[in-house]
């Protein structure tokens, strides 16, 4: 409660600066009773709607979208357009539209933040992206854990079918849309498309081993397609502005806005919309954003995309290692590979002070995925717990130093050899901050005792930068 | 009939019905170019793709889209392209893949086969002797579990279990009214009666033979002998439920138990109803037809049971190169 007052104040104190930054989706936030229609309609609401549903075809568009260049805000950055136009149309079989409002990666939060304030958005997203896929019956599959959300969809919505813009006939087109919300179960692997179309059927929510995609065969095995919440709502901008105007905004092929869940040792933590080309820098130290490390510290390692991503240390993560300023886009922050990059993934932001542990942050999202692991397929399964083991074991001091290269290995053996993307996703982030952080994992064999006590520091990570290509070896 | 797709494994070219897994399209060429299955059963629909012991590279996608596949794939799930090459023994990358498979298959396998029933028939055990090293890195406490009595003919002992699912399509497909399931997540999951609920129907002894280890094991057997000390007798008899086409299993003139007959890569040709499996065990109820062939490579072919013909690499040098461990094993013999 104290943050989301906080945000609130924040964002109301950004937009009063003069040199305002551009605004798509978090606009009207600070608006009072934007939840509403009424007041969601005064500000412009659902005119994407009746501009799509009136005057466009579903083609265009779809044709729209490609234009704008828009890319899944879920993580993964694959083309919205392209992933629709992959849809197939067989005769006789429904399409579906599935917003996936799982949102559990440590780190990100901005889904949640976008559908308590402007739930409207989602649906008129929703409305404009299934008019434009065909589908007569759409859900979003929000996750178990959010129930106050699921409380304010289903009012968005129920407003949204009296004014007529759900049900039948929708604004007299012809066009019938039926939007349902569906509660998870609180799965993190849920927000993986498969297993959310497993677990929105009822079933276990195990992934599917594709092919097929869900373009091909999805829900109740007819043409899907899963869509993050952010990637739905960026579509009423796209709309109402057109495709070319949105594809302005942005750098190279990241176009367009990005909701970014800034969190750890921050002076402004919350949600921050920002067009994607921002540096690192600007966002981590300018005070419109994030306004600096919290309590004078200095800046260690981050983790750009949520807790999936691979942690960089500070020098890399303002720096690609061409000496190239890192910035916010999907591009810069994969420049460099796994060597020396990482990913923009879901715009979970985590900012490490120099008084954080990185063993022991990396024993914490091991847990986490542990946790979380399906079990489904051996290596994700039974790896994931031994590498929360094996971490365990380093943060408490019972480590040794083969440890280390015992991590590295399990965690290639899990990468990239099982169903679905969690078991990379518990890898990354073990295989980076080894990568990276390596010497504070020895210090932890080394100094057991010590480890306990206090932490490691900044070490060759201090101010001034270490040369770029002593971290490139 | 369509027509046939042409498939490369291991430099070995195939024609196979489009369609086919890669899987299956190494065993209709047979020999060691087969990836090793713990969850793919050809009989049930939908099974593999879990245990990822069947990884393999692909390094042409197909003859119109020659690029290779980024991944290992699973190959009892992937299905064959025109023009497909496929790399399993040759690949280097697979090798290690598969080492690691087996390593972490084994970390919370209780390893208790001087106690298991099914000891010298258990894929486990083929798996990393074939393919695994001969240590672990794996120090912690492995998971255990109690054992569970399913009905008064089968126990579950979950400790052993590598969640291979295979249990789970025989109760979907086999059985009606689904009591059969996995709780929990991750690896903490276990299989499930749903609630311990015994299943009685009458093939839910069949959940036996397809488990790959010895997490479900026969009530009326365990404990009773080593497999590799009786002996396995072909034999049917006319049954209402099923084809009751079984392998018994004799020790002098005692039926030690009744299992479906397994082909050489452990699936049975059909599935046996309970009644001949846990009722029938005189062998005046059946019908013997002579010894049951083993593959050479099994314990219990050891001294005196028919084999399996060998592999055919003797007459084919592109087999005999791709082959040379069943080469020299079989030439040995």
């Amino acid at each position: 409660m104290r943050k989301e007052n906080n945000l609130s104040h924040l964002i109301s104190h950004i937009s009063n600066l003069v040199k305002m930054a551009r605004k798509l989706l978090l606009e009207h936030i600070n608006v009072p009773g934007i939840n509403t229609l009424d007041v969601y309609r005064q500000h412009g609401g659902y005119r994407s709607v009746e501009k799509a549903l009136k005057t466009m075809s579903p083609d265009a568009i779809v044709e729209e979208v490609k234009t704008s260049g828009l890319r899944g805000r879920g993580g993964a950055g694959f083309p919205t357009g392209m992933k629709w136009s992959f849809l197939a149309k067989p005769e006789g079989k429904e399409r579906y539209l599935v917003c996936n409002a799982d949102e559990s990666e440590p780190g990100t939060f901005k889904d949640r933040y976008l559908m308590t304030y402007i739930p409207h958005a989602l649906i008129e997203g929703m409305i404009v992206s299934s008019f434009a896929l065909g589908a007569r019956t759409s859900y979003i599959y929000v996750r178990g854990e959010m129930m106050p959300q699921i409380r304010i969809l289903e009012k968005a919505i129920a407003e949204a079918k009296n004014a007529g813009f759900l049900g039948k006939n929708i604004l007299g087109t012809g066009y019938d849309l039926e939007l349902y919300v569906q509660p998870g179960g609180g799965a993190y692997i849920c927000g993986e498309e498969t297993a959310l179309i497993e677990s929105l059927e009822g079933k276990r929510g195990n992934p599917r081993i594709k092919p097929p995609f869900p373009a091909i065969s999805g829900v109740w095995a007819c043409p899907t397609v899963v869509n993050n919440v952010e990637t739905i709502a960026a579509v009423v901008p796209i709309i109402n502005d057109g495709g070319e105007e949105y594809a302005k905004i942005g750098i190279g092929r990241s176009t367009g806005t990005k909701l970014i869940s800034a969190s750890g040792n921050l002076n402004k933590p919350g949600v921050y919309e920002i067009d994607l080309g921002v540096p690192v820098e600007e966002f981590i130290y300018s005070d419109e954003y994030c306004g600096g490390i919290a309590n004078g510290k200095r800046l260690k390692a981050v983790v750009a995309g949520g807790s999936s991503v691979p942690i960089l240390p500070a020098n890399l993560s303002l720096k690609t290692v061409n000496g190239e300023s890192r910035l916010m886009s999907y591009e810069s922050l994969s420049d460099g590979g796994f060597q020396s990059g990482s990913m923009l993934g879901s715009g979970g932001f985590i900012a490490f002070d120099e008084d954080q542990c990185i063993v022991r942050n990396t024993w914490n999202f091991a847990r986490f995925y542990h946790h979380e692991s399906c079990g489904q397929c051996s290596p994700c399964r039974e790896g994931t717990g031994w590498m929360e083991k094996v971490l365990h074991r380093l943060e408490y001091g019972h480590g040794k130093m083969s440890d280390i290269d015992l991590l590295v290995d399990v965690a290639r053996k899990i990468e990239g050899n099982t169903i679905c993307p969690l078991g990379d996703a518990a890898a990354w982030p073990v295989a980076s901050a080894i990568r990276h952080f390596r010497d504070e994992f020895e210090w932890h064999v080394t100094n057991p005792k010590e480890a306990m006590d206090r932490n490691y520091g900044l070490a060759k990570y201090a101010d001034p930068l270490p040369k770029l290509e002593e971290v490139s070896q | 009939m369509s027509e046939k797709v042409k498939v490369t494994i291991d430099g070995i070219t195939i024609d196979v019905d489009p369609g086919t897994s890669i899987l299956n399209a190494a065993r209709q060429i047979g020999g060691d170019i087969v990836p090793p299955a713990m969850c793919y059963y050809s009989k049930l629909e939908g099974s593999g793709g879990k245990c990822r012991t069947c990884l393999v590279k692909v390094s042409k996608g197909s003859e119109k889209d020659p690029r290779p596949m980024p991944k290992l794939v699973a190959s009892c799930r992937t299905g064959v392209m025109d023009g497909m090459e496929v790399q399993n023994i040759t690949s280097p990358e697979v090798i290690e893949a598969r080492k690691g498979v087996v390593e972490i298959l084994l970390i919370n396998h209780p390893l208790d086969c001087p106690v298991c029933d099914q000891a010298g028939e258990c894929h486990l055990q083929d798996l990393s002797y074939e393919h695994g090293v001969a240590n672990t890195r794996y120090e912690f406490e492995r998971r255990t579990f109690e054992r569970i009595d399913i009905g008064d003919k089968i126990q579950l002992h979950m400790t052993r279990c590598i969640l291979c699912y295979r249990c789970v399509y025989v109760a979907d497909q086999l059985t009606d009214g689904r009591q059969h399931g996995i709780l929990g997540r991750g690896d903490a999951s276990e299989i499930s009666t749903y609630i311990e609920k015994a299943i009685d129907n009458d093939f839910s002894g069949n959940v036996i033979d397809v488990c790959p280890v010895g997490a479900l094991t026969d009530r009326t057997f365990r404990f009773k002998n080593r497999v590799w000390f009786t002996k396995p007798v072909d034999a049917h008899r006319d049954c209402p439920t099923c084809k009751g086409k079984v392998t018994l299993w004799y020790k002098g003139e005692e039926v030690l138990r009744v299992t479906g007959r397994k082909d050489q890569f452990g699936e049975v040709e059909d599935f046996i109803c309970n009644t001949c499996r846990f009722e029938t065990k005189n062998t005046s109820d059946w019908v013997i037809e002579g010894p049951r062939q083993i593959a050479h490579t099994s314990v219990i072919s050891a001294n005196h049971y028919e084999m399996l013909p060998l592999p055919v690499i003797k007459q084919n040098q592109a087999l005999i190169e791709a082959n040379k461990i069943e080469f020299d094993r079989a030439s040995k013999i």
